[in-house]
């Protein structure tokens, strides 16, 4: 007997995807159990959740994967640059910090890709 | 104030998030990815409403291309998903209220994502704490139901995004969860574990493996919250 092929994207949703990402969030539940907001263990746990999602940042911009590869490293970094100098003078508007980043990027992808 | 009112103040906070505009345009990519290779658009939005993490969703869709078993599949996105525990546990004590069982807690912990963490810390620890909870459940509505639209509509404009704006997408995380971050940074601990984070993935990323990011906050945030307490005893 095998599985309805039409039905096991579902099923790969459902297992694959579902079940191991769920398990830690309902781990988080039972670990969280008696931690209270002035504790000195929640300054650890957002200092490691910090420090986690900064990777994410230089991970996807020095070590990127799928389109990004092919935008040279220079006008990568040059956009974080540009997009954090904007954000700053821009009295910390994420907003334009953000459009600001991404135009460079655009633009430079742009011309990456006409040459 | 009623719990309406903090739902809705939540409510409010979502449609005028910079981040959560961010996920929304990822979620147009993502749907315009499942397109191209051929993952059935149903299992998809089932994929955005249940797993609710984008790097696993691509992950799932990316395994789903190339054939992988799913055991294979399920190991990878179990092992790219550790990075939620600490997120999840640093957000649970602004929500656990007054009474209750944890029922509440693990449906809440259910919308925590990267998107959703950046938000809350952002927002929760200044609320009053009987606003906390509803605020939040107010928030991840937007959040969660505008990704489930943006996979569809990402889904209808597959191949109509030119080259270099589909790159720009893809561009929009790294960028804004680094303008976030910063603006969320208070305290000493919080910018040293920024830039150890910042400073440490690409390394982790070469040499540890498959939890090179669970690695980097374990080092980077350890490193950071020893300096502050070094630096408390001295001051």
């Amino acid at each position: 007997m095998s599985i309805d092929a039409a039905l096991w994207p579902y099923l790969l949703v459902i297992l694959a995807g579902f079940l191991p990402t769920e398990i830690w969030r309902s781990a988080a539940v039972l670990l969280a159990h008696g931690l209270d907001e002035d504790s000195e263990w929640l300054i650890y746990v957002r200092a490691v959740a910090t420090a986690l999602v900064a990777g994410v940042i230089t991970r996807i911009v020095l070590v990127p994967t799928g389109d990004l590869v092919a935008v040279p490293l220079l006008i990568r970094v040059g956009a974080v640059g540009g997009g954090f100098l904007v954000f700053f003078v821009a009295q910390r508007s994420m907003l334009l910090g953000v459009l600001a980043g991404e135009t460079i990027m655009i633009a430079g992808a742009w011309f990456t890709q006409a040459q | 104030m009623d719990r309406a009112h903090w739902y809705g103040r939540g409510i409010k906070a979502g449609f005028r998030s910079v981040q959560v505009g961010v996920l929304f345009a990822s979620y147009v990519g993502f749907g315009g990815l499942i397109h191209d290779v051929g993952f059935p658009l149903g299992a998809a939005v089932l994929s955005t409403v249940l797993v609710w993490a984008l790097p696993a969703q691509l992950l799932l869709v990316g395994a789903f291309a190339a054939g992988t078993a799913a055991p294979a599949v399920a190991l990878a996105v179990g092992l790219s998903s550790v990075r939620l525990l600490p997120l999840v546990v640093s957000i649970l004590p602004y929500l656990r209220g007054r009474g209750g069982g944890r029922g509440p807690l693990f449906i809440a912990a259910h919308y925590l994502a990267i998107t959703t963490w950046v938000e809350s810390v952002r927002h929760l620890p200044g609320l009053p704490a009987e606003g906390r909870r509803p605020f939040y459940f107010g928030l991840v509505t937007v959040a969660h139901s505008g990704a489930v639209l943006c996979t569809l509509v990402g889904y209808g404009l597959a191949g109509t995004l030119p080259h270099a704006l589909a790159t720009g997408l893809l561009f929009l995380t790294p960028i804004s969860f680094l303008l976030a971050l910063t603006r969320n940074a208070r305290d000493l601990v919080d910018h040293l574990s920024l830039a150890f984070g910042l400073a440490l993935a690409p390394v982790m990323a070469l040499y540890a493996g498959t939890l090179d990011l669970l690695w980097t906050g374990l080092v980077g945030g350890t490193a950071a919250y020893v300096a502050h307490r070094i630096w408390e005893k001295r001051a």
